[in-house]
C-alpha cells in the first residue's frame, strides 16, 4: 500500500504502509556513516593484542610515526595522559557489581585476544594500516581463563586485579520458600541448560567520525549509534566538554540490535584522537572486531516442584554467566535483566533464582537483543516439557495449566515485576488454529516407527521492555516535535532513532491520523542532537511506545488548534470538525471542507480574528512517559523497571538425522503479542528477524577459542549466521492485547523471537531424541552435539 | 603524504564513462567506494560471505570484495545506484519496497542485484530457488521471508502477460 492510498475513511495507523524512505535505500543513496567523507578526514586503524591475557611492557612506535601519511601513533598509556576512563552506559555498582572503568586503550594489560592497544591516525586507511604493521608491541603472557567457573575458582588468574576476584555482578531474585513448596509437592526434576556465545553481527560493523573545530570549540560526531544524546552526555562527560560543545548525528545505520548503543572505546576515541590532530578522524571497525563482542554464554542449572496433574509449584535456578572482558556498554545488564525475566509468564508459588556473571579472557558482552531473556525462556520451557515427559501429560497441557490466567492481569510476578496485560493460552489457541497438531503428534508416532526422528517443541516467551533503569540515561519516557507550517506540512521531530526497522515510517503514520493529513505531507527527522529533542535513542523496543507516544501528544495539540481555526472559519463548534485526508471539514457535511494547508495559513495570518485566544502557532514539543514503572524499592528492595510485556508462542517441528545429527527444521508456528500494531508488516518483520536470530543461537551461532583464548570464529565462514536456505517459511499469527498503560494500546515488538525460538528449537530436539534416550542441553545443537548425544544414549 | 602507488583505472559506471586513480592493491569495493565516490556497494566482510558489496560487472554479478580494481579495467560496472530507469526503480527495487524487503539496508546490493540475475535466467522461481538464489547474501533483519516475498512479487509482475 503507497504512502498515499489511504484516505476515504481509513487511517494510517493498523495499515502497513509501506516505508517512507524506500525509494532512497533502493537507489543506494542513504549515507551511512562510513559513506561520510568530510574535508581533510584522517583515518584510525587500531593496533591489537594477539594475546588473550598479557601485560603490556611497552609499544614502540618509532617506526611507524616515520612512515609516510602518518600523523600520530598512540598507545594506551600515551592517551592515558589526555583523558580518564569512559564513563559506563550503566554503572554496576549501585546493584551490587563491580566498578568497570575502561580506558579507550588499555594502558597497563590486556584482557582478550584481539583487543587494541595501540591506535594509528593517517591521511589514508591503507597508510594507517601499513604503519599499524610496524608498531612492535611488547605483551608479557599471564595466565588466561575462558570458562565461567574455572575465573570463579581460588586462585584464578584476575582480570581486574584491584577487584580481588573475576565476579563482576551477583544476585538473587524471586520470592517464596523453595525447599518448603518443593517438599509439599509430588515431584521433583532437575536440570541444566548451556547457551552459546553469539555475537550481535549487524551487517554494518561500527563505524565513527569525531570532527573537532579548535575555533568554535565544538565537536562534531557522527556514527553508528542507537542513542544519540546519552552519548553526547557520555561523550562530554569523557572530554570535560558541555553537551552544548558537542553535536552528534546518527546516520541512518545497518542494523543493530543492542550492539549500536553506546559505550564502545572507539566512540570516545576518534574524538581525542581528533582533538590531538586537528583533522576530522574516522573510525571503521572491521568483520573481525565485530564479531569479538558476544553475548549469551550461560549456564543455568535448575529444579522443579511439580505436582502430578502438571502444575508447577515452585523453581529454583542458579545462572553462571561469562561476560568475557568488562564493558562500558551495561552489557552486564543481561544479566540482570535475564533474572528479572524470570519465572517468565507462569504462576509460581516460589520462584527462587541466583545468578553469577563472572569476566574471563573472552571478547567483551555487547547488549543483544533480546538483552539476556533468552535465558528466562529456556530454563521455563524446559521445565515445562520434562514436567509434561515426568507425568505423561502433553506439553501444551502442561503449559495451559501453569500460564497466568488471562483474567488476573496486571500480575505481579515473584520476582517483582508487574506484567501488565496478556492473554498466553489465546497464544495457544491461535497456533491451534493454524496448525493441526494432534494430527501432527499421530504423524509423529508414524515416522518414529519408520524410525525416523521428528520432534515438536514449543517456545513461549514474556519480554520485559521499555526499561526505565534508575541512574542510567536509559528511561522510558520520551520527548517529540510536531509542527505544522503555514503551508500545512508537517514536521516531527523525536528522540528516538530508528535501526531501520521502520519506526520512523510508523510514527510517521500515527502524527498523519491524528492531523488529518496524508503521509506525504509529513517528515520526519530522528538522530541528530541539535535538531531533535531530548531522547533515549533505541533501546528496549522503545520507538513506538514512548517515540509514538508523545508524537501523537503532540500531534493531538496541534489537532485540536486546527479544528479550533476551522470552526471559527466554518462557523461550526470546533468539536464539530473532523481532520481527515488533508481537510478540515464538518461531520457530516463534507461538502463543507477546507484544505488543511488553508486552516494552517489562516491561524498563522488571522488568528487574531479568527481564534483571538489561540496562540498563532502550530508547534507543539510533548513528553509521553511510562507511568507503570517504580523505582522505589518495595519491601523485599525490589523495582519494577520494565514498562510493557509483550509474549509470544512458537511451536517447532523438526526432523533430525540419527545418522549425522542434522537437525532440518520444517515448521516454525509464530503466534505473537505485542498489543496493537501500528504497522502490522513492520512488526512482522521485526520478528522474522528476531527467530533467525533465535534460531542462528539454537542450531549454527557460536563464537569459539583455543584454549589461548584466541578467537576461532573472526569471519562468516566460521560464525555462521542463517542464511536463507537454512530457515523455512515461517507461519505467523497475531494476538492484540492491548497495553492498558500505553496510549496507543502498544507494546514493545523489538526484541520478540528470538527467546521463544531458541527453546521451541531445544525442545524440539529433544522430543525427537526421546524414543533414543538421548538428551542435549547445550545450545547452539550442532550436529557433533547431537551425533554425540545419540552415541552416548546408545553406548 | 603515503607512497601508495597508483594504477588508472578506466571504467563505465553507471552508465558513465569514468576514470580514477586507485591505489595498486586495492580491492575493487575500496575503488568503487573511495576513489570513484559511489557508496551503493558496502564493505560487510571483506571476504565475499555476506555479498553487501555486489556489483554487476560485464552483465556478470561479482562480490566486488573479492576482485582486484585493477580487473575492472575498461569494465562496464553498475551499481545498485544504476538499477533504476530514471524516476522509475527496477521490478526488483519495486517489489523490495512495496513488500518491506529490507529494514537497515546494508545488505540491498547483494539481495537485489541476486534477484535480478536469478529472474534474468528464471522468470518463475520456486521459493526454493529464490532462498538458493540469495544464500549468498547475508542480512540480519528480516529473517529473509520477505526478500523470497519481493522476488516473488518481482517475477509476478516481470512475467509476460499470458497468452
Amino acid at each position: 500500500m503507497s504512502a498515499t492510498e489511504v484516505v476515504d475513511g481509513k487511517l494510517y495507523a493498523g495499515a502497513s504502509v509501506r516505508r517512507h524512505d524506500g525509494d532512497r535505500y533502493l537507489r543506494g543513496r542513504v549515507a551511512y556513516t562510513d559513506d561520510i567523507v568530510l574535508p581533510g578526514m584522517v583515518h584510525a586503524v587500531l593496533v591489537r593484542s594477539e594475546l588473550a591475557h598479557a601485560r603490556i611492557v611497552g609499544v614502540d612506535a618509532d617506526a611507524a610515526r616515520e612512515q609516510p601519511g602518518v600523523l600520530a601513533v598512540l598507545s594506551g598509556a600515551e592517551l592515558a595522559r589526555h583523558a580518564g576512563p569512559i564513563p559506563n552506559a550503566m554503572d554496576p555498582v549501585p546493584v551490587g557489581g563491580q566498578p568497570i572503568a575502561l580506558h579507550c586503550l588499555p594502558v597497563d594489560k590486556v584482557v582478550y585476544a584481539g583487543q587494541p592497544v595501540a591506535v594509528v591516525v593517517a591521511e589514508t586507511r591503507t597508510a594507517a594500516l601499513a604503519a599499524a604493521e610496524l608498531v612492535a608491541v611488547s605483551l608479557e603472557a599471564l595466565p588466561v581463563v575462558l570458562d565461567a567457573e574455572a575465573a570463579l575458582a581460588d586462585g584464578a588468574p584476575l582480570l581486574y586485579e584491584e577487584w580481588g576476584t573475576n565476579l563482576l555482578l551477583s544476585g538473587t531474585a524471586g520470592e517464596g520458600d523453595y525447599d518448603a513448596v518443593a517438599a509439599a509437592s509430588d515431584h521433583r526434576i532437575d536440570g541444566a541448560i548451556t547457551t552459546g556465545r553469539s555475537a550481535p553481527a549487524p551487517m554494518e560493523p561500527r563505524a565513527y567520525i569525531a570532527d573537532w573545530d579548535a575555533r568554535e570549540e565544538r565537536m562534531t560526531w557522527y556514527g553508528t549509534t542507537q542513542a544519540p544524546h546519552p552519548l553526547r552526555h557520555s561523550l562530554a562527560g569523557y572530554l570535560g566538554l558541555r553537551e552544548r560543545q558537542i553535536h552528534v548525528v546518527a546516520p541512518p545505520v545497518g542494523g543493530s540490535f543492542g550492539y549500536k548503543n553506546f559505550g564502545h572505546p572507539e566512540e570516545y576515541l576518534v574524538c581525542l584522537l581528533s582533538r590531538l590532530v586537528e583533522r576530522p578522524v574516522k573510525f571503521v571497525e572491521d568483520r573481525m572486531s565485530s564479531l569479538r563482542y558476544g553475548a549469551k554464554d550461560t549456564r543455568m542449572t535448575f529444579q522443579a516442584a511439580f505436582d502430578a496433574d502438571g502444575r508447577v509449584r515452585a523453581v529454583s535456578c542458579a545462572l553462571l554467566a561469562n561476560h568475557g572482558a568488562a564493558a562500558a556498554t551495561g552489557a552486564f545488564g543481561m544479566a540482570f535483566a535475564a533474572s528479572l525475566a524470570l519465572p517468565s509468564g507462569y504462576a509460581l508459588e516460589a520462584f527462587h533464582g541466583e545468578y553469577r556473571l563472572a569476566v574471563t579472557n573472552k571478547g567483551p558482552w555487547s547488549p543483544m537483543r533480546p538483552f539476556g531473556k533468552e535465558t528466562a525462556s529456556l530454563l521455563m520451557e524446559r521445565v515445562m516439557d520434562l514436567v509434561a515427559e515426568r507425568t505423561g501429560l502433553d506439553p501444551a497441557d502442561v503449559r495451559r495449566r501453569n500460564w497466568i490466567p488471562a483474567d488476573r492481569f496486571p500480575y505481579a510476578t515473584t520476582t517483582g515485576l508487574e506484567l501488565d496485560s496478556g492473554d498466553y493460552a489465546g497464544l495457544l489457541d491461535k497456533v491451534l488454529e493454524v496448525w493441526d497438531y494432534p494430527a501432527a503428534r499421530v504423524e509423529q508416532t508414524r515416522a518414529r516407527e519408520d524410525g525416523r526422528l521428528l520432534g515438536i517443541g514449543f517456545g513461549f516467551e514474556v519480554l520485559p521492555e521499555g526499561a526505565d533503569i534508575p541512574g542510567a540515561l536509559i528511561g522510558a519516557s520520551d520527548i517529540s516535535t510536531v509542527r505544522m507550517d503555514p503551508s500545512g506540512e508537517v514536521e516531527v521531530l523525536t528522540g528516538v532513532t530508528s535501526p531501520g526497522n521502520g519506526n520512523d515510517t510508523a510514527i510517521m503514520q500515527i502524527v498523519a491520523d491524528r492531523l488529518g493529513v496524508l503521509m506525504s505531507e509529513v517528515r520526519i527527522v530522528q538522530g541528530d542532537t541539535e535538531r531533535c529533542p531530548f531522547g533515549f535513542g533505541n533501546v528496549s523496543s522503545r520507538g513506538i511506545l514512548t517515540g509514538g507516544g508523545s508524537a501523537a501528544l503532540a500531534a493531538d495539540d496541534i489537532a485540536v488548534k486546527l479544528r479550533r481555526v476551522a470552526g471559527a472559519m466554518l462557523e461550526v463548534d470546533a468539536e464539530r470538525i473532523v481532520l481527515h485526508g488533508g481537510m478540515a471539514a464538518v461531520a457530516d457535511e463534507p461538502e463543507r471542507a477546507l484544505p488543511l494547508g488553508v486552516v494552517a495559513h489562516s491561524l498563522y495570518t488571522i488568528g487574531g480574528i479568527l481564534v483571538p485566544d489561540l496562540e498563532p502557532t502550530l508547534e507543539s514539543t510533548r513528553t509521553f512517559q511510562m507511568r507503570n514503572v517504580r523505582h522505589h524499592p518495595d519491601e523485599h528492595g525490589r523495582i519494577m523497571p520494565f514498562s510493557t510485556f509483550s509474549n509470544g508462542l512458537y511451536v517447532a517441528l523438526v526432523e533430525v538425522d540419527p545418522a549425522t545429527g542434522v537437525i532440518e527444521l520444517q515448521r516454525h508456528v509464530m503466534a505473537h503479542d505485542c498489543g496493537v500494531m501500528i504497522n502490522p508488516r513492520f512488526v512482522a518483520g521485526q520478528f522474522t528477524g528476531g527467530v533467525v536470530t533465535g534460531l542462528g543461537a539454537a542450531l549454527d551461532e557460536e563464537v569459539v577459542h583455543d584454549a589461548d583464548g584466541v578467537q576461532r570464529t573472526d569471519v562468516f565462514k566460521s560464525y555462521l549466521l542463517p542464511r536463507a536456505t537454512d530457515v523455512p517459511r515461517f507461519e505467523m499469527v497475531h494476538q492484540v492485547t492491548p497495553s492498558p498503560f500505553t496510549p496507543l494500546g502498544t507494546k514493545g515488538a523489538g526484541e520478540g523471537g528470538v527467546a521463544c525460538s531458541m527453546a521451541a528449537l531445544l525442545n524440539a530436539v529433544n522430543d525427537a531424541l526421546r524414543p533414543l534416550g538421548a538428551q542435549v542441553d547445550e545450545l547452539p545443537l550442532t550436529p557433533e552435539r547431537v551425533l554425540d548425544a545419540i552415541l552416548e544414549a546408545r553406548a | 603524504m603515503s607512497t601508495e602507488t597508483t594504477i588508472r583505472v578506466e571504467l563505465t559506471l553507471d552508465g558513465v564513462a569514468r576514470t580514477a586513480e586507485v591505489p595498486s592493491g586495492a580491492l575493487l569495493v575500496e575503488a568503487l567506494r573511495e576513489d570513484f565516490g559511489t557508496t551503493g556497494p558496502k564493505l560487510g566482510c571483506a571476504t565475499g560471505d555476506c555479498g553487501a558489496c555486489t556489483v554487476r560487472r560485464d552483465g556478470e554479478i561479482v562480490k566486488s570484495c573479492l576482485e582486484l580494481a585493477a580487473g575492472a579495467q575498461g569494465c562496464e560496472i553498475v551499481t545498485i545506484e544504476g538499477l533504476a530507469d530514471g524516476d522509475e526503480l527496477s521490478p526488483v527495487q519495486q517489489a523490495f519496497w512495496d513488500e518491506q524487503a529490507f529494514q537497515c539496508g546494508f545488505c540491498l546490493s547483494g539481495m537485489v542485484f541476486a534477484a535480478e540475475d536469478l529472474l534474468r535466467s528464471n522468470p518463475r522461481p520456486t521459493d526454493d530457488e529464490i532462498r538458493w538464489a540469495i544464500s549468498g547474501n547475508l542480512c540480519r533483519c528480516t529473517g529473509y521471508e520477505a526478500i523470497v516475498e519481493a522476488v516473488r512479487t518481482a517475477a509476478r509482475r516481470m512475467a509476460p502477460p499470458a497468452g
